[in-house]
């Protein structure tokens, strides 16, 4: 811990300059309280461009380094202004925009399908989700308590000692050790977090790019079966499997990760029944 | 000639092209109109109403631009934007027209050549299409503009589902999503390798699905007029209106270069554009066969319009839910269990119509079963008793 500290002064400050800028941002406690933007993005800014150099590695296309930093860094600051909006749809919106960010990182990692499935879900569907609700629920505008973000102190903590693990464990290159352990920490953070995940994304692309190929890297928004098993979507165990077209992704998924996926599915299918029967029925007055 | 430059100049045209199209295909549209109903239709402008279209044009630019004080501003100009752009995006991986060899060196009938996901990037792009309606909608900051846009979003998340798992049996039986190879497929195998034979059921879902993706009549709840003015784009004016009629049109074009590829074989036509036929300038023809079903389709879609009724909301969410999700799903277990066996593929053709048929008759008793369930309910005569009455007609009559 300590060793890391001082080998990596840049990654440190970044991180709390950051947070510091993170913090200044989020709507205050009083709904309709203003506080000047500008210290915030500042901050923010310069903390981002210190972790991104501490971190980042170059690839070796040009055209690849180009896209890389365009889709991680408009990640990043999509992640910051979706948790700092006001608006919940704005946030909303954000959200999207990270979403397909990420997606643009998996293109790179040749992972076409991943990146398309993860557009129909995300921000074909559950965003739209978010935006209907939100316009369901609140015509006339946003609720007080959607203005302002409770425990706004505690979550940024919480979120940026959650990405200075992810960035020590990356940066120790104990990727073997690090992985389950990074990955665990990532599933037990609550929505405080939401911010990490694309942060998160990066990062590991960073130094995925740099690890030696076929290294475990983990996919960021990967399904839940990902950590048990060796190798992933985007760098098999097995080099003799092309996983990024659809034909190898689909041998992988149902010949090495058939069980997990089997689980997902029944589990799915529990959800959906359990949806159904919570559901009233016509007879008991609904619509 | 260099790669980039080739796509460029695809982009360029393509880009160019639509727009006027679109124009165009409004004209049609009213002229196709007014011949249903027997009228004349626009013929003020140039010959036969011919510039028309241009006049409408000139109008929309000229126009003054007009953005409400109510309105959030940013996203009130953003959606239309999106609109335009995800109905674009879209077309970059359809191939417009035959992509092999017999075309020249320095023409390509697609943007992006070689997408291996091609059917699911397409889906993914116009999944993001209805943020251009539910942002319009919301910005708009207008009651009929929400209910608009709050209607289309249910409509599009819900049709997106029966849309993609219709072709997902098609996907199965041909081994690729490429649009390319899908049409390669079919155009080397002639007419009756179309894959409409073997999926006519998947291919009436799909055009289905897609009419109400693009939110044309019968699905078009998110604008009726009669009931909300205009929908989600009642407080837009001049261009930014247009951008989304433009949206609508490139969707519509979209759609019918896709059912065309997928389902009715590409730019194969018996004796004039087959595989074999090598007679010089046969990719124009190609193309222009292309062209020729992707137009008929639009045709369809307009006549359509002025043939069956707007659907009510939840007859709307019925049909997708209870009637296309759970036929698309057995049609992709009938391909399944076809390609398992090895079965000859005809076996699908007489599949589907049996699922057509075995899934009509079950609809109907459910219906009636719901009817039965609800309060005041009289069972109709049957038609049999009517007539042993002496009356042809007029069941509890007495």
């Amino acid at each position: 811990m300590m060793d890391w500290l001082q080998a990596h002064p840049m990654t440190v400050v970044g991180l709390v300059l950051w947070a510091v800028g993170v913090l200044w941002l989020m709507p205050g406690r009083q709904a309709g309280s203003t506080r000047p933007k500008i210290p915030g993005l500042l901050f923010t800014a310069a903390g981002l461009f210190a972790f991104c150099l501490s971190c980042g590695k170059p690839q070796t296309q040009l055209a690849d380094e180009v896209m890389f930093w365009v889709f991680a860094v408009s990640a990043l600051l999509c992640g910051v202004l979706m948790i700092t909006a006001k608006n919940p749809v704005y946030a909303a919106l954000w959200f999207a925009l990270a979403t397909l960010a990420t997606c643009g990182l998996f293109l790179l990692q040749s992972a076409p399908f991943l990146a398309a499935a993860t557009i129909i879900v995300y921000a074909g569907a559950v965003i739209v989700t978010f935006l209907f609700v939100i316009m369901l629920a609140q015509q006339s505008g946003a609720a007080g308590y959607d203005q302002k973000s409770g425990q706004s102190v505690m979550a940024t903590i919480s979120a940026f000692v959650l990405l200075g693990a992810v960035a020590m464990t990356l940066q120790q290159e104990k990727l073997e050790i690090g992985v389950p352990i990074v990955v665990a920490k990532a599933k037990g953070a609550s929505d405080e977090v939401a911010p990490a995940q694309p942060n998160m994304s990066a990062m590991m692309q960073a130094s995925g790019s740099g690890a030696p190929a076929g290294g475990p890297t983990p996919p960021p928004d990967a399904p839940e079966e990902k950590p048990a098993v060796p190798g992933n979507l985007l760098s098999s165990a097995d080099p003799e499997h092309a996983v990024g077209d659809l034909k190898g992704l689909g041998r992988s998924l149902f010949s090495d990760y058939l069980f997990a996926v089997e689980l997902a599915g029944t589990l799915l299918l529990v959800a959906s029944i359990g949806a159904i029967a919570l559901a009233p029925r016509r007879e008991q007055g609904a619509l | 000639m260099p790669e980039i430059l080739i796509t460029l100049l695809t982009i360029g045209v393509v880009v160019a092209a639509i727009p006027g199209v679109c124009n165009y295909l409004i004209l049609l549209e009213r002229k196709l109109s007014a011949w249903m109903q027997d009228r004349i239709g626009p013929n003020r402008v140039g010959p036969m109403g011919l510039f028309q279209p241009l006049a409408d044009g000139i109008k929309l630019l000229l126009k003054e631009e007009v953005v409400p004080p109510h309105v959030d501003k940013v996203l009130y100009l953003l959606a239309p934007a999106l609109s335009v752009f995800t109905a674009m995006m879209a077309f970059a991986v359809v191939p417009f027209g035959p992509v092999d060899d017999s075309v020249p060196g320095f023409l390509r009938f697609i943007i992006a050549p070689n997408i291996n996901i091609g059917l699911i990037f397409i889906f993914a792009i116009t999944s993001l299409g209805v943020y251009g309606i539910v942002l319009g909608g919301w910005a708009s900051n207008n009651k009929y503009s929400a209910l608009g846009a709050m209607r289309a979003s249910a409509q599009v998340v819900s049709y997106e589902i029966p849309l993609g798992m219709s072709v997902l049996g098609l996907a199965l039986m041909s081994g690729t999503l490429n649009l390319e190879e899908l049409m390669h497929q079919q155009t080397q195998g002639g007419i009756m390798s179309w894959n409409i034979w073997f999926q006519p059921l998947a291919a009436i879902m799909f055009f289905t699905a897609s009419l109400a993706e693009a939110n044309r009549l019968p699905f078009d709840l998110a604008e009726c007029e009669q009931e909300l003015i205009g929908g989600w784009h009642t407080e837009y004016s001049a261009l930014k209106w247009a951008l989304f009629f433009l949206g609508e049109y490139t969707h519509m074009i979209t759609i019918s270069f896709l059912t065309s590829i997928l389902f009715l074989g590409g730019w194969n036509l018996p004796f004039i554009a087959e595989a074999t036929s090598n007679y010089p300038g046969v990719w124009l023809v190609k193309l222009l066969v292309l062209f020729g079903k992707a137009f008929s389709f639009i045709c369809l879609m307009i006549m359509l319009r002025w043939t069956i009724p707007r659907f009510r909301f939840d007859q709307l969410m019925e049909l997708a839910w209870k009637v296309m999700i759970p036929l698309s799903l057995a049609n992709l277990v009938m391909v399944m269990f076809c390609m398992q066996f090895g079965f000859n593929r005809w076996w699908l053709f007489v599949g589907s119509l049996g699922l057509f048929a075995a899934w009509g008759v079950i609809s109907a008793n459910l219906r009636e079963a719901e009817l039965a369930a609800r309060p005041g309910y009289v069972k109709p005569k049957k038609k049999a008793a009517a007539v042993a009455h002496g009356h042809g007609h007029a069941a509890g009559h007495h």
